[in-house]
């Protein structure tokens, strides 16, 4: 066991991956010589050579039509997107190629492709940092999305999505890179080496998909989240003196239906956080399966704490930002008698 | 002093009106509050109205047999100046016209809204309360509009639930009602005695016309040789639960049947005149033609195909006992597929049932003898049950009717076949 942060839990996962399967490549821009605009493939190059860690032009088409050519080819490409706002220019690729190889070649080709992307607010990025369009991907059947709250996670689900012989995306809340974050900017920050999923194993271990983590058992209301909203919630749960039942995704396609479900009908409210916008966010899809299989016994209606359907801001980003106090208010408002 | 105008409550889902059953008040009279004033009968279920603020009754509308709209005035109260219940809105007498405007489209005006808080049944609109609620009043088997909300907005919150479960009890013994639909009429120094024919005799009365006229009946009898149920029946009494009470032959035949009809489906089956369609039900809901002090009721064992024995025949006791006390709500005695009617001792030899519609057959149990049988060349003395069902001939034809009736006597002549599950064919 070693402290990590999660780049360091990421780069670990890489440099696993690079040398126990000669077909995993890495490729992004500036990810090679200079190790990553976040450092994450840091010396990978150095270590494995230039034809297993790609430096790329500008293009982010150009990386994921490469990465799926190579993973039709017998390779195991790990791309990145510098930040999850630059991958739309790939969307096409990853949308009407890579989700549907196996499927449009009737199960002869696969693409085991991860791409792996930055993405979600806090770091006072403006609306070209801040992006958390995790949502849109969710839409695409094919796909696997992932994303991690935490270094211990985020290493072993990484490794899961490269060995996945199909494409995943790779969501990286960059505000949790260094730290644990709980919605309060004012504060100062804390390491992961205070927090015990910033314990890391060395070696190599997996997190499977579709498999929730329960991050703290509670009986008056589920709050199911992902990423960065997970510390949030629980702060807010916390100041609210609410025995909430915290559910982190950690990977939303698969989607962990059971888990779900089961804390649901046991508390029998339910309040959902993103940071990405609301109007048909991922969230909304967790509100209908919570509808459609605990409809029986729901108390009270199910809250959603989003960011607001704007681009997100260069400023008042903390006003944009889904904070503890307005989980709170959905946590009150969810808790009405009933 | 003002008057407050009392309505026609909404009684339940697709009520317009509701026929005056008795009056337990009249012009002049004092009442308070939830004192009972009026018995009102919808085309399910007698409904008793209790007084929705204390006065004095100035004038009602509608005498027994009258059929009275919703949402027209029922009763007009007079409040004295120190009329209790501020929050009951009375209506200043100057100014009644405009709030009491009747409009038979009675949405819940100011003026009820007291009622909705006193009078269980008065409640208008929809009942608003969680899901998990919901789930928690049906399996108890509360009745959501009866219960005033305490939440926000007038919700029921689980903490109302709870009260009503525990005052269940002293409510229902309150409102065990007198029999309805006995109105004597001019009992005058002649001869005969005059019986109005209303409430539900009237029901009944149309009922039974409707069917007879509109229905080609099929009437099939058939003799079920009972023996081997009766030693069944004999066993399973003595060895019974101990709270079960007796068993009759009705649950051997409803559980019978529930297994007969997985393969006639034809027979478990509604018809939409309307639409000019035949509705088939894969959930059995049994009919149980019930005799009580005021006339004929229909309750329904809901499901009958998924209950055990002992669940059917307790819920035919718990049926039975809540028709004849008058306590069987609306949707206790609606929504049957099918009916089965027994008289027991009185079963007779043979009957010829009508058809409870829009189902499309009825099944009668005749009174099981003993008698002599020729049985292998002998005579031999054996119990005897006839079978007397009618079916609706547009739609059951005979030959199906026939066959269904055979397969139900196979069922009861082998009683265990009754628990071995139906083999479909092909």
């Amino acid at each position: 066991m070693a402290n990590m942060n999660m780049i360091q839990a990421l780069n670990s996962a890489m440099d696993i991956m690079l040398g126990r399967d000669p077909a995993v490549v890495l490729m992004g821009e500036d990810i090679g010589y200079f190790g990553g605009v976040f450092r994450a493939t840091e010396g990978l190059q150095r270590k494995y050579g230039e034809h297993r860690v790609l430096d790329t032009p500008i293009a982010e088409g150009g990386i994921v039509a490469t990465a799926i050519g190579m993973s039709i080819n017998g390779l195991r490409p790990v791309a990145e997107i510098q930040f999850a706002d630059y991958i739309y220019p790939g969307f096409d690729q990853i949308c009407s190629e890579l989700a549907r190889i196996r499927y449009r070649s009737a199960g002869d080709f696969f693409a085991p492709v991860t791409i792996r992307t930055p993405c979600g607010g806090g770091i006072r990025g403006g609306q070209t940092h801040s992006q958390s369009p995790e949502g849109i991907f969710t839409h695409v059947s094919g796909l696997k999305v992932v994303m991690p709250s935490n270094p211990f996670d985020a290493k072993g689900l990484l490794i899961t999505s490269i060995e996945d012989d199909d494409p995943v995306v790779f969501f990286e809340p960059k505000r949790l890179y260094n730290g644990p974050f709980d919605g309060d900017p004012t504060k100062p920050a804390v390491p992961w080496s205070a927090h015990p999923k910033g314990q890391v194993d060395e070696g190599y271990y997996k997190v499977p998909l579709g498999k929730a983590d329960i991050v703290r058992r509670g009986s008056d209301v589920t709050i199911i989240t992902y990423g960065t909203m997970v510390f949030v919630a629980a702060a807010a749960a916390a100041a609210a003196n609410v025995d909430a039942e915290i559910i982190d995704l950690r990977s939303l396609v698969p989607l962990d239906v059971d888990a779900i479900c089961t804390s649901v009908k046991k508390t029998g409210r339910c309040v959902v956080c993103h940071e990405a916008t609301r109007f048909s966010g991922f969230g909304a899809e967790i509100l209908s399966i919570v509808q459609e299989e605990c409809f029986w016994d729901l108390e009270a209606p199910i809250q959603r704490v989003t960011g607001w359907d704007t681009p997100y801001p260069h400023a008042f980003e903390w006003e944009y930002f889904p904070g503890q106090a307005r989980v709170g208010r959905a946590l009150k408002s969810v808790l009405e008698p009933a | 002093m003002s008057q407050y105008i009392f309505k026609m409550p909404d009684l339940g889902e697709g009520t317009v009106d509701a026929e005056i059953v008795a009056w337990h008040t009249k012009p002049g009279d004092a009442v308070t509050e939830d004192q009972l004033i009026v018995e009102v009968m919808t085309d399910k279920a007698a409904v008793e109205v209790p007084a929705p603020v204390s006065g004095r009754v100035v004038s009602i509308t509608g005498a027994p047999g009258d059929k009275v709209a919703v949402g027209s005035p029922l009763i007009v109260f007079e409040l004295n100046a120190t009329a209790p219940a501020a929050g009951s809105a009375p209506i200043a007498s100057a100014a009644p016209a405009a709030s009491t405007a009747p409009a038979a489209s009675a949405a819940p005006a100011a003026s009820t809204a007291p009622a909705a808080r006193t009078a269980p049944a008065a409640r208008q609109g929809r009942v608003m309360t969680s899901p998990a609620n919901r789930r928690r009043a049906q399996e108890a088997g509360i009745d959501l509009t009866a219960i005033a909300g305490s939440g926000p907005g007038g919700r029921i919150v689980r903490s109302d639930l709870d009260h009503a479960a525990t005052s269940r009890a002293e409510t229902s013994a309150a409102t065990a009602a007198p029999a309805a639909g006995r109105g004597a009429g001019s009992a005058a120094a002649t001869e005969t005695t005059e019986v109005k024919v209303i409430g539900l005799r009237r029901l009944i009365a149309e009922r039974m016309s409707e069917a007879k006229r509109n229905i080609p009946h099929f009437a099939y009898v058939e003799e079920v040789d009972v023996t081997e149920l009766e030693s069944l029946r004999e066993h399973l009494n003595l060895s019974r639960p101990k709270d079960a009470g007796s068993l009759s032959y009705l649950p051997l035949v409803v559980m019978a049947l529930t297994r007969v009809l997985e393969s006639f489906p034809q027979c478990n089956v509604l018809y939409d005149a309307a639409r000019g369609v035949l509705v088939r039900h894969r959930a059995v809901h049994v009919g149980i033609a019930t005799q009580t002090p005021d006339g004929l009721k229909v309750p329904v064992v809901r499901n009958a195909q998924s209950l055990g024995l002992w669940e059917v025949a307790a819920e035919i006791r718990r049926l039975a006992e809540r028709a004849r006390t008058n306590k069987a709500g609306r949707e206790e005695l609606a929504g049957s597929t099918i009916t089965v009617t027994s008289l027991g001792k009185l079963g007779g030899i043979a009957s010829t049932p009508i058809i409870n519609a829009p189902e499309v057959a009825i099944i009668g149990l005749n009174k099981a003898v003993e008698r002599p049988v020729v049985h292998k060349g002998s005579v031999v003395v054996r119990r005897i049950m006839n079978l007397s069902s009618s079916f609706d001939h547009r739609f059951v034809d005979g030959y199906d009717a026939a066959a269904m009736i055979q397969a139900l006597k196979e069922r009861l002549e082998h009683p265990a076949t009754i628990f071995i599950p139906t083999v479909t064919s092909p």
